[in-house]
């Protein structure tokens, strides 16, 4: 059994954003509009977060993105009373988003804020929704949702890959975020194969996990931004 | 002043059920419209989408969360004290025990309302419930949101029970003296009340048992709602404090809206003979107690986040403390605190009135308590880029005000319906000495003794 | 026009656009018959071109079965057809080599976009009214036919004018050979933000009048004067790449960077060491650095040839350009100007390159010859690790364009004056440029337009530029049609990009180059341009070109990759040649608009990373991108530093006033510690008028501030050089959106 994860590159991040885009492209994440953005329901499964250190002249700034980190032990599946938000066998934090009833409690228990609730049934205005993608359900009102990872595309190429009767290749599945990086700052794999490019990147001296004292065990590496001396 | 006799006890007490007033249907007409427009909010939440409330990302709990661990808190007032009182056989407490129980039940439901008001989809809140389906799905037992289920629906199915039990022989006076529907339906009510000694054992019995059964639920259920929170690896609610600290809350906040409501009732219902100065006066004593204890609760867990100095949990500290939240922080303190030290804590203040104004401050103060636990965490859980603030809108403050006008509405409606005291546990401590209204604390302290 | 009216406009002019359909309902439930290769739920890939930016990158198209309400003989009905569904970076593009930029991937909702115009629209209201009806094809094309005639037979062709962005490839040479064989000038091109000063600078230093390619996979050491290569300038998704392979791609190996700018861009962020410098002074720090190499004979002056001789006292030693003297101009410390210098020489390879800020300045070409003989200095040109130039097919000889080239065409600034002035042109096409909006007010663009009695746009969207337009003839999108794109940077070696459509098209919408090919045919004296349709004209190039694969043509290889990348034979690569400079350039003392008394601080107007030069504000999914510094979404801000701010009392988020001798705007400040305190910068993008439902009536556009100074030796706009003020004018009021926190809340709190 796979345990996918990811390995984020800070030193090739450059906060250029595309992997934001990338994930409302392929995962049919509405744009909320000024006004529900302005009162804090924009939906942004990954975001690079930025952050100033010092004052002018000596001023540094850093990007990191943050989506779900899929926890191996995540504080937002046993808050859940209903099992919408949940584990599976590969170690995904998986949302049914036809099982959730909506009470946010798993948003909460989130200490990373990536989740994201839908406060009014998402709308495109037409022909907008010829850009959805019919592979990724989507969402009615009242439900949360979030980074999965692209499900849909680790199960579509786990089918791919049985139907031709052979092994799942590295690299072979790229979650949209992934695939859309122009820097790679982003690599996807299995953790378990200890020879994919993720599971050497996780080992890597820079690696360190996001807010790994609060005990969630996440399944993206954040491989540290070098230092120039 | 005499304790009225038994006719009078009759008199008095049976005049609500008897005699309609217009200033009873007024009241239901107010109450009832803020409840018709605290509904008719909820609806339109449910049909246009959550949006229209100020929850957002990252603070998704606000104004709903708040006001169920407020009501479910108001709730501990009755059934427990009235429990407690009972199984040390305070007789100061036959006056009281059933306006406090109806305020647990009451408090109960508009609280259990709110978990499916907050829902995003309400229409299915029965996941929450294991039900039996083919799919064989059930719900996550590890939740505590289940956990809230069980207790709240105990507590609920324990308090109304509580509540009825002594109302059984009320119910057989008020069919012995009424004629036609009214003669049917309290009939059914007072199922059979003879008044046997057989009937007076049993319900003595049942209501020992129920007195000793619902401490425990009273207890764990302000535990369980406090596990909502402490279960959550949010800075500054998970912390092993939050089981006592919420229930000293809950009783303090209960024992406060208890006071307020018998003062109401002593006016409108003219029970100034049955609601005397000394149930006002120990249950002030009760409430300072409270305070105390409240206060010690704070400072622990301020003091030990203090201590610990995780940067995560101090930025929530600091925000509540100096920050944002300053303002609702410190009237918090004055009102469950300072307020309550002051006017109950110096025995010239410790009258109807200052018990009044102290407890409507505790109202006030345990309602922002509440939502001092869950807002500014919710905005500063560890990553700053997502920090956020909450703003409740309209529909919120009109669901949540409406809530008290649900209170009230039930309160008026029971209260024209149910002997508000109990008159047969009245009657039985007829033989107790007479009292002033104006007697001192050490005759009330004698009255007490020989109860 | 406020955004509403604008909206209910829009919607007017829509439904008049389908008028003919409105009026029996149950045209909406006609289905067309499905196009027979559709396996429904079956995604196929095709290759595509994005069309966003002149980088050209190649896109994977997915397409799956969808349906969609169409446009088909002026009847509206739906139909299952092969939608595109998700843009992804081609893997085998040697630009984009996988990857995407963020607008790169909202690309698609060009083609989506429910404010795209559907068919021929007629000026039916006044200009800029946004009223229109419903025109046929043949019609439309009849109506320009017979304008053109006109201009023929009066024999006025030079009245004939066509405005675009400067666009390069195949749609350049078509439209070239259009108007040069009807007698017009060539192309008027205009962009904001074009790179005409480092174009000109490079073909006067090394002979090459293009962009250039820093092979940032090879170096160790890069040094970025301005330049937002991983945001918005040149190729930023090949740059992006490259940057990464840099940093970690190469074991123990890691690139150092350093960035000099005034403001921190998002390719600032990235920097090892970032440095701050005066406006306008770069050139300076950069012949600084040479006068510390040359002075430590770590490379001799001869070294950088001719890109040295473009610069006055070059040969000996910049003896004014000692560090003393470059810190007194620059602000930029002695030491660190010799500590620069060392690092830049002694760390092999290392590259330099300058854009933006830094050339829109009156004195923009002298900074980037000085930055070019700096790197010539230290040997880095079409070396290993230093700065390429892209091989270039010459498309008008590949596609056998034949007759000559046009005369070159006019700047826009000399076409308003002559419009205002009396020479009026007759007829104006429009190719996607927007020049009312990205034009300083001084140059009254606007007001020229307005005398020019017959204007036709090609544009997909009614903008503040097309509205203005007498007839819109509106293009295919790029999913929809054949696309193609000749990028001028980004790869070691020559590359062509093309791509069949991905998707029929939705609408009555006519490729352009076919429309003009058409045109061309039907006028009294034909142009006899040598290809029938736009994509024969695409054939012929790529027949003449050697095939990557061995079995198959060029031309075929081409169209199944989508791209076509190789050796260009001698007879079809664009010539080296430009000539050396005529007189060695000196450092001359920026110019700035408004006195400094008066105007004290500088205005940074910058391309916004969403939106570029605004031509992409329409599209929601970069609306709703969290800006990378700031976190904005759907606005416009002013950054400022904190301690100027402080100064003036301006708190974060609050409204302020921006003032130059231009005129004035308001937007929200946000306080940035990445901007000098001298400095003020506003993103370009938001401020439209009239640019679909998402953009109209959102935030301000900077440009409205920018004085009319430009660049001394080329013509291009100096953007930089417009001094501002500064002023606070009342509390944060909801105007400035924020996704992230920490600012957020306190906007929120102060609301
Ligand atoms: N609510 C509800 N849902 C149901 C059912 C129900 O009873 N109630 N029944 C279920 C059952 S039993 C079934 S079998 C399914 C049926 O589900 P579908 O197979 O989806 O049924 P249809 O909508 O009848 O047809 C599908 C499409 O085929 C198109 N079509 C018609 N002829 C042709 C053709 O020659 N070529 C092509 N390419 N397309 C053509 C039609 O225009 C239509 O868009 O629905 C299931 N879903
Ligand atoms: S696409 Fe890649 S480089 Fe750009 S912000 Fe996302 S992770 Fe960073
Ligand atoms: S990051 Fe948050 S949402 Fe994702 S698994 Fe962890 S706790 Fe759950
Ligand atoms: S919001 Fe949905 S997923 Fe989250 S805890 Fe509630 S029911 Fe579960
Ligand atoms: S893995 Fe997929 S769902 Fe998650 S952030 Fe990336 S694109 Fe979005
Ligand atoms: S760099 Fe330009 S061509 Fe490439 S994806 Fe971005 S917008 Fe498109």
């Amino acid at each position: 059994m796979a345990r996918w994860g990811m390995a984020a590159d800070l030193d090739r991040c450059n906060g250029c954003g595309a992997c934001v885009v990338a994930c409302h492209s392929e995962n049919n994440i509405s744009t909320v509009g000024d006004e529900q953005a302005s009162r804090g329901r924009a939906k942004h499964w990954i975001r690079v977060e930025r952050y100033w250190e010092g004052d002018f002249p000596d001023v540094r700034l850093k990007f990191r993105p943050v989506m779900c980190q899929q926890c191996d032990n995540a504080p937002c599946e046993p808050v859940c009373p209903t099992y919408a938000s949940h584990h599976t066998e590969d170690g995904l934090n998986a949302q049914v988003y036809n099982r959730c009833i909506g009470t946010r409690y798993c948003a909460n228990a989130c200490p990373y804020n990536a989740r994201f609730f839908d406060f009014f049934n998402p709308s495109w205005d037409k022909p907008l929704q010829l850009q959805l993608n019919p592979d990724v359900s989507l969402r009615e009102v009242g439900v949360m949702e979030k980074c999965t990872f692209c499900v849909q595309r680790i199960r579509g190429a786990q089918l791919q890959a049985r139907t031709e009767d052979r092994a799942l290749r590295d690299g072979e599945i790229q979650p949209a975020c992934v695939q859309g990086c122009a820097a790679k700052a982003l690599v996807f794999g299995d953790l378990e194969d200890p020879e994919s490019h993720v599971s050497r990147l996780a080992r890597s001296p820079r690696g360190s996990k996001l807010l790994e004292d609060v005990g969630t065990q996440p399944a993206v590496t954040y491989l540290a931004r070098a230092t120039q001396v | 002043m005499t304790q009225p006799s038994g006719s009078k006890i009759n008199d008095d007490l049976l005049r609500p059920l008897f005699h309609t007033s217009w200033r009873f249907f007024l009241l239901v007409a107010v109450f009832g419209g803020i409840v018709a427009l605290g509904l008719s909010t909820w609806m339109w939440q449910a049909r246009n989408g959550y949006g229209i409330t100020g929850i957002k990302w990252p603070v998704y709990w606000g104004f709903y969360i708040t006001s169920f661990v407020f009501w479910i808190g108001i709730s501990h007032a009755g059934t427990l004290i009235s429990a407690i009182l009972r199984l040390v056989n305070a007789g100061w407490r036959r006056p009281v025990t059933r306006c406090a129980e109806a305020i647990t039940g009451f408090a109960l439901m508009i609280g259990a309302t709110f978990p499916i008001i907050h829902l995003g989809r309400p229409w299915l809140a029965f996941w929450l419930a294991p039900y039996p389906s083919d799919r064989l799905i059930w719900p996550n037992f590890r939740s505590p949101l289940v956990w809230d289920f069980f207790a709240i629906n105990t507590y609920l199915t324990g308090s109304l029970l509580f509540l009825f039990l002594p109302i059984i022989p009320d119910f057989a006076v008020v069919r012995d003296k009424s004629t036609g529907l009214r003669r049917k339906i309290y009939g059914a009510l007072a199922m059979g009340w003879r008044g046997t000694p057989k009937q007076w054992h049993r319900l003595e019995t049942a209501m020992q048992i129920m007195a000793v059964a619902i401490i425990p639920v009273a207890v764990s259920v302000h535990t369980i709602v406090s596990f909502d929170f402490s279960m959550a690896p949010v800075p500054t609610w998970n912390t092993t404090i939050f089981g006592p600290y919420f229930v000293a809350g809950a009783i303090f906040s209960g024992i406060a809206g208890l006071l307020i409501a018998m003062a109401l009732l002593r006016k409108f219902l003219r029970l100034e003979e049955y609601l005397l100065p000394l149930h006002f006066d120990n249950l002030g004593k009760l409430l300072l107690v409270m305070a105390l204890l409240w206060g010690y609760f704070v400072f622990n867990e301020r003091l030990v986040t203090y201590y610990g100095n995780e940067p995560a949990h101090m930025a929530v500290f600091w925000r509540t403390q100096s920050g944002t939240f300053a303002p609702l922080y410190w009237t918090m303190v004055t009102c469950n605190f300072v307020l309550p030290l002051i006017l109950l804590g110096i025995r010239r203040f410790r009258t109807i009135t200052g018990c009044v104004i102290a407890s409507i401050g505790i109202v006030i103060g345990m309602w922002l308590e509440r939502f001092l636990i869950i807002v500014p965490a919710l905005g500063h859980k560890y990553l700053p880029y997502s920090f956020g603030i909450y703003r409740p809108t309209p529909p919120e403050i009109i669901i949540a005000s409406a809530t008290f006008g649900a209170m009230c509405l039930l309160y008026v409606l029971f209260a024209k319906t149910v002997p508000i005291i109990s008159m047969w546990e009245l009657k039985a401590a007829d033989h107790l000495p007479a009292k002033h209204p104006h007697s001192t604390a050490k005759e009330q302290r004698l009255g007490d003794s020989h109860a | 026009m406020d955004r509403r009216s604008f909206i209910k406009l829009t919607a007017i002019t829509g439904t008049s656009a389908t008028l003919a359909s409105c009026g029996n309902p149950e045209n909406q439930f006609i289905r067309f018959l499905p196009d027979e290769d559709i396996v429904p739920g079956v995604a196929v890939w095709k290759p595509g071109v994005c069309p966003l930016c002149a980088a050209g990158c190649g896109l994977t198209v997915r397409v799956m079965d969808a349906d969609a309400d169409v446009m088909r003989d002026g009847q509206w009905g739906i139909v299952r057809i092969a939608a595109a569904k998700k843009l992804e970076g081609a893997a085998g593009h040697p630009i984009s080599q996988g990857g995407l930029c963020a607008r790169g991937q909202a690309a698609i909702q060009v083609t989506y976009h429910p404010d795209r115009i559907t068919q021929p629209l007629k000026r039916s209201g006044d200009r800029g009214s946004g009223q229109y009806e419903a025109i046929s094809w043949d019609a439309a094309i009849a109506e320009i036919v017979q304008r053109l005639n006109a201009l023929e037979t009066a024999g006025t062709q030079r009245a004939l004018a066509l405005l675009s962005r400067g666009r390069t490839g195949h749609r350049a040479v078509l439209t070239d050979q259009f108007l040069s064989r009807f007698g017009a000038r060539g192309a008027v091109t205009y962009q904001l933000f074009g790179d005409d000063v480092l174009r000109r600078a490079n073909g006067l230093s090394f002979g090459r009048e293009q962009l250039p390619t820093p092979d940032l996979a090879n170096t160790r050491y890069l040094l970025s004067f301005g330049a937002d290569f991983l945001g918005t300038w040149n190729s930023p998704v090949a740059q992006a790449g490259s940057f990464g392979h840099m940093r970690q791609g190469r074991p123990g190996i890691r690139g150092a960077f350093t960035q000099v700018e005034s403001r921190m861009s998002q390719t600032g962020a990235n920097a090892d060491t970032w440095v701050p410098v005066n406006p306008g002074t770069e050139g300076v720090l950069a012949l600084g650095l040479a006068h510390v190499i040359m002075a430590a004979s770590l490379h001799p002056a001869s070294a950088a040839g001719r890109a040295g001789a473009a610069l006055d006292g070059w040969a000996g030693g910049l003896a004014n350009s000692a560090p003393a003297e470059v810190e007194r101009i620059t602000g930029v410390a002695a030491a660190r100007v010799e500590r620069l210098a060392r690092e830049f020489a002694e760390t092999r390879p290392a590259v330099a390159v300058v854009a933006g800020p830094p050339l829109a300045h009156s004195n923009g070409l002298f900074t980037a010859l000085a930055v070019n003989a700096l790197n010539a200095l230290v040997g880095s040109v079409e070396q290993p690790g230093g700065l390429f130039f892209t091989p270039q097919v010459n498309v008008a000889a590949s596609s056998k364009a034949g007759g000559t080239a046009a005369a070159s065409g006019a700047s826009i600034e000399e076409l308003a004056k002559g419009a205002l002035g009396g020479d009026v042109p007759q007829v104006l096409l429009v190719d996607g440029a927007n020049p009312v909006f990205t034009t300083p007010k001084a140059w009254r663009v606007r007001a020229a337009l307005g005398k020019i009695p017959y204007i036709v746009s090609f544009s997909s969207f009614l903008d503040e530029t097309s509205i203005l337009s007498d007839l819109i003839l509106p293009d295919h999108s790029f999913l929809e049609g054949w696309s193609e794109g000749a990028p001028e940077s980004g790869s070691l070696s020559a590359v062509l990009s093309v791509a069949p459509a991905a998707m029929r098209p939705l609408y009555q919408t006519r490729a352009t180059g076919d429309v003009l090919l058409e045109i061309g045919r039907q006028l009294q004296r034909p142009l006899n341009l040598p290809w029938q349709t736009f994509d024969e004209m695409l054939g012929a190039t790529f027949a003449a070109l050697p095939s990557a694969t061995a079995d198959v043509d060029a031309w075929t290889d081409a169209q199944a990759k989508g791209v076509w990348t190789g050796t260009v034979p001698g007879a079809l690569v664009t010539g080296a040649a430009a000539a050396a400079p005529a007189a060695a350039v000196a450092y001359a003392e920026p110019v700035f608009d408004g006195d400094a008394g008066q105007f004290p601080l500088h205005f940074l107007p910058y391309p916004s990373s969403a939106f570029l030069d605004g031509s992409l504000a329409h599209l929601p999914w970069l609306q709703e991108m969290p800006d990378p510094l700031t976190s904005a979404m759907w606005s416009s801000w002013v950054e400022i530093n904190p301690v100027t701010a402080e100064k003036l009392g301006v708190a974060d988020g609050d409204v302020v006033e921006v003032a130059s001798g231009q005129g004035a705007l308001r937007s929200a400040a946000v306080l940035s510690p990445g901007i000098a305190p001298n400095v003020v910068a506003m993103p370009v993008g938001q401020g439209h008028q009239s640019f679909t439902r998402y953009a109209s009536g959102r935030g301000e556009n900077p440009v409205e501030l920018i004085a009319p100074v430009t660049d001394s030796a080329t013509g291009a706009l100096a953007w930089a050089a417009t001094r501002v003020k500064l002023s606070r004018v009342g509390p944060p009021d909801g105007r400035l959106i924020l996704f992230a926190g920490g600012t957020r809340e306190h906007l929120e709190e102060h609301r």
